[in-house]
């Protein structure tokens, strides 16, 4: 009795913990988000940094037309220092690009006719080849039109891929396409756009005139400008973003990189939630949060006193030597209890570290094969990859109705001869490989006996097949037989 | 037919202006370099040959259009030039106000290139032979790893508007050439020999369902970023294509 | 017109609402070029070509069929089977649907190698023998102007191989482009469907 008593008390945790953890589920219930169904097109709001499109709120997913023009224009780094950057959309970062999730996005890329190079867009918002990049790639006086539906939700970068990949990104071509889950995001009151990036001139920082881009410096990740959106003082000042106290504040912060990983802190400031990696992990209560190049965050803050807040690349060089700072004007009535004083500027010492290493590690690997066996497959390998690959694949699969398998292939174990003679002569017509039919020219192939006999010894060596050891004796027999 | 009407294009020039652009061409002395993208370290070699001195003008393609008249904005064929075709053109004969007659030509297609130079008993330069006259600078047939001459292409691509500058505003090459970096792209015969699929990150990992025959797509120096944007370029770009900063040049066999 | 839809003028300069230039409504209007074709047409290429009969023919006598195109060479390894292959399916999936206005057209990017007698020992090899497959040689100059229309891509790498992009194209009766297929091993059945639709217009 004790011991009934005892699993049936386990047996009603256990079950009560199913049902909890059922209820939790159901709260979030998956949808697919490829079968969402699209009602009605608009065309999107592209904004320029530092605002962002209003929001998706309650709308269906749409057909979403997006135009972006690339632009090639020189515009001012720093005071008495100018760049030519590449733009999406005339600005650095590009347009913000504002959808929800299932929306159907019609993108057509346009490279204006002044511009000298071709360009496309890489969206890591979408799911496929290149992200885009392969669709979109467009000639000067040129567009190209192609289309994607956004399966999750989440803040993405886009940037342009065109080689060499590094420089089109480090002259300024990238951007911030967010995808909202249905129902959109939790209301806030005020929503901003901050993308940092790294810059590399010919001059050393504030050395004065047109800046051309240096490809070592990018190479060896010295930068010489560090900044929010595209140059110094984007904001600040008359261009500083603005808030009222008592107002929740959202900012969709990017970076571009193309080296830098961000370490993202407004000073004064606490993130209330941080969006990680602008995915839909939540955090609370942080003070810095690192957003990597080509990566994303979303942070919100309720503004609770006045003040100016500056807005920093925390390693802390970068703000106040290359340019990485902004600010958030809050106004409003002063709130003593909460806050009373100066804000005040700390420099850090950066301390020396260490480095550590772990001891290598060496595997030693030893071989006991035959020799003469393993050779021969080793070759025989690099003769299929040539020659046969193409049609047979790479696991010898073959092609379905097309070119017949290799792996575990009852018509090539039944014969070796017929299979040596296929090599050297040829064949056409029907054949049953594997309960299934085939009716195709294989080419004969143009080998060396040795070659024959080697490529063989790979096939039949591989795939589950029978381990035969093809010898050169083997293929002059059966092609004198002939 | 094609004989016919070259003879015609070859008659109707030959009293204009044909004499005066045959002499505004250099000797090229053959040699072999390894160009950009090559198989491994595969020399390339390069016959002797004529090279025009400065790039086609506005003022010389004007005269072609007179004398050919299919190569007119207004007659010239879809298959042959897309919408942007001589687009900056007052009208069919006569150059935009802000044009300089002799700026560089640009705002044609390929097949028009082609054709111009076939007029001309000429041909549009190989991509190996452009190349070739390409890496000079002023005192040295082949200047690719010196610093200064990378430097100079890449500061180009950053300047805005240089398709309106006059021919021969850049510097003299050790041939003797003109303008080969600096103003305009220039037209290939081989322009689509580059095998890029534009999606570059892809190139590196070369997918041999699109272009088949692996060893085409390495690049020798991948430091040679100036090299590397005329390959993009030219894998951007499709025979009817026109564009603003795109002109061309006419060659000629030396052993004819 | 950008801004006043079908509006014409009588004199040549700019348009008094949008300031962009008129053109004449000849260039607007679809014409056809100097030698009868339509302005997109492939037979307004004037180059000559031999077939893997030994006959010497221009591309407009392709004219009144459909034409299904494909580059290759015949010393190709990699990919030309695999397309050669796709031809094959396809022509046997369209023929299948009773549609046999269609002619196959296999242009070799090595016309310097592959004579009639090489193509027509190919065609042979392939089971591609039958009057539906044409195999053409052209020159350096004539491939790589029809290769500049179909948007094919090649490099010859070494004495025996080049490098190509692999496209399957699609023309009109009157030579005019309708659809094109890109890669190998892709789903046929898309340009199977447009190659119908096409020869029963």
């Amino acid at each position: 009795m004790k011991i009934l008593n005892t699993t049936g008390a386990i047996a009603l945790f256990a079950t009560s913990l199913l049902l909890t953890s059922c209820g939790n589920d159901n709260a979030q219930s998956k949808v697919d988000a490829s079968t969402i169904k699209v009602t009605g097109t608009m065309e999107a709001e592209l904004t320029s940094p530092p605002f962002v499109p209003a929001p998706v709120g309650d709308r269906d997913a749409k057909k979403l037309i997006v135009n972006m023009e690339i632009l090639e224009e020189e515009g001012t780094m720093a005071d008495g220092v100018t760049y030519v950057y590449w733009t999406f959309g005339g600005t650095v970062p590009g347009s913000f690009i504002r959808t929800r999730v299932g929306d159907e996005v019609e993108f057509t890329l346009s490279n204006h006719p002044e511009n000298k190079l071709p360009h496309n867009i890489d969206l890591h918002a979408v799911t496929g080849p290149g992200g885009g990049a392969a669709s979109s790639f467009v000639a000067p006086g040129h567009s190209k039109t192609f289309s994607f539906k956004t399966l999750n939700p989440g803040l993405y970068v886009y940037h342009c891929a065109t080689a060499p990949v590094g420089m089109h990104i480090a002259n300024g071509m990238y951007g911030l396409i967010l995808v909202e889950p249905k129902g959109g995001l939790p209301k806030v009151d005020k929503e901003y756009y901050i993308m940092q990036g790294d810059f590399y001139t010919k001059g050393e920082n504030g050395e004065p005139g047109l800046q051309t881009f240096d490809m070592k410096k990018a190479v060896d990740e010295d930068a010489d400008y560090v900044v929010f959106n595209g140059k110094v003082g984007a904001l600040t000042g008359d261009n500083a973003i603005t808030a009222n106290v008592g107002e929740t504040v959202r900012l969709y912060v990017g970076n571009g990189g193309p080296n830098l990983t961000s370490s993202f802190h407004v000073i004064g400031e606490i993130f209330d939630n941080v969006h990680v990696e602008g995915g839909d992990l939540i955090n609370k209560n942080v003070q810095t949060t690192s957003i990597p190049a080509g990566g994303a965050a979303i942070v919100e803050f309720k503004v609770d006193v006045p003040g100016t807040f500056i807005i920093v690349d925390h390693a802390i060089f970068r703000a106040f030597n290359k340019g990485a700072l902004g600010m958030l004007k809050v106004k409003g009535s002063e709130k003593a209890n909460l806050y009373s004083g100066v804000i005040q500027e700390g420099i850090y010492n950066p301390e020396g570290s260490t480095l550590q290493s772990m001891p290598g590690e060496e595997v030693v690997e030893t071989k006991t094969q035959n020799k003469t066996l393993a050779e021969s497959i080793a070759s025989g390998k690099l003769i299929y990859t040539n020659t046969c690959f193409a049609c047979h694949q790479a696991n010898g699969e073959g092609i379905a109705s097309a070119f017949p398998p290799l792996a575990e292939s009852d018509y090539l174990n039944a014969d070796l001869e017929r299979s040596i003679n296929i090599v050297l002569h040829g064949k056409t017509g029907k054949i049953t490989v594997n309960g299934k039919k085939y009716n195709s020219v294989m080419t004969k192939q143009t080998l060396t006996n040795e070659e024959v006999a080697d490529v063989l010894t790979y096939v039949y060596n591989s795939w589950g097949n029978n381990k035969t050891h093809v010898k050169v004796s083997d293929v002059i027999n059966a092609n004198s037989g002939h | 037919m094609k004989t016919t009407i070259r003879l015609a294009c070859i008659a109707l020039f030959a009293l204009s202006f044909q004499a005066a652009s045959q002499s505004n061409m250099v000797f090229i002395k053959g040699g072999s370099y390894t160009p950009l993208y090559g198989r491994d370290s595969m020399q390339v070699a390069i016959e002797d040959f004529y090279m025009d001195t400065y790039p086609v003008t506005n003022e010389a393609y004007v005269a072609f259009i007179q004398a050919y008249p299919e190569w007119k904005r207004s007659r010239v064929i879809k298959l042959f030039a897309d919408g942007n075709y001589l687009r900056k053109w007052a009208t069919d004969k006569t150059l935009g106000t802000e044009q300089s007659a002799t700026a560089a030509i640009t705002g044609i297609s390929w097949f028009a290139a082609n054709a111009y130079c076939e007029c001309q008993g000429k041909r549009l330069p190989s991509i190996d032979e452009w190349e070739y006259v390409a890496m000079a600078n002023e005192s040295l047939p082949d200047a690719r790893f010196t610093e200064n001459y990378n430097a100079y292409i890449l500061s180009w691509y950053e300047k805005p508007h240089t398709s309106n500058n006059d021919v021969g505003s850049t510097f003299k090459n050790y041939w003797g050439v003109y303008d080969l970096h600096g103003l305009v792209w220039e037209w290939t015969s081989d322009f689509n020999s580059v095998l890029i699929s534009g999606e570059s990150r892809k190139d590196v990992d070369n997918d041999a369902n699109l272009f088949c025959g692996k060893a085409a797509i390495g690049a020798n120096d991948l430091m040679n970023y100036a090299a590397f944007m005329r390959y993009a370029i030219r894998s951007s770009l499709k025979a009817r294509y026109t564009m603003n900063n795109l002109g061309f040049r006419c060659v000629k066999n030396a052993n004819d | 017109m950008a801004c006043e839809g079908e509006k014409t003028y009588d004199d040549t300069g700019a348009c008094p609402v949008c300031h962009m230039d008129l053109l004449t409504t000849a260039s607007l209007t679809p014409e056809l070029s100097e030698i009868g074709h339509s302005e997109s047409s492939i037979f307004n290429l004037t180059s000559q070509w031999h077939t893997e009969e030994g006959e010497k023919i221009l591309l407009e006598e392709l004219k009144g069929q459909t034409l299904v195109m494909v580059m290759i060479y015949t010393t190709c390894k990699a990919a030309c089977p695999r397309l050669v292959a796709d031809m094959r399916r396809i022509e046997e999936l369209v023929a299948k649907e009773g549609s046999d206005d269609v002619r196959y057209v296999l242009i070799s990017i090595d016309p310097e190698t592959d004579n009639p007698e090489r193509l027509k020992a190919f065609a042979i090899e392939n089971s591609m023998n039958g009057p539906q497959w044409t195999f053409l040689q052209g020159t350096i100059h004539s491939v790589r102007e029809l290769a500049n229309v179909l948007a094919v891509k090649y490099k010859q790498i070494s004495p025996m191989d080049f490098s190509h992009s692999n496209i399957i194209s699609v023309f009109n009766a009157e030579g005019i482009l309708v659809h094109q297929q890109e890669g190998l091993g892709v789903d046929n059945e898309v340009i199977v469907q447009q190659i119908i639709k096409t020869s029963s217009t």
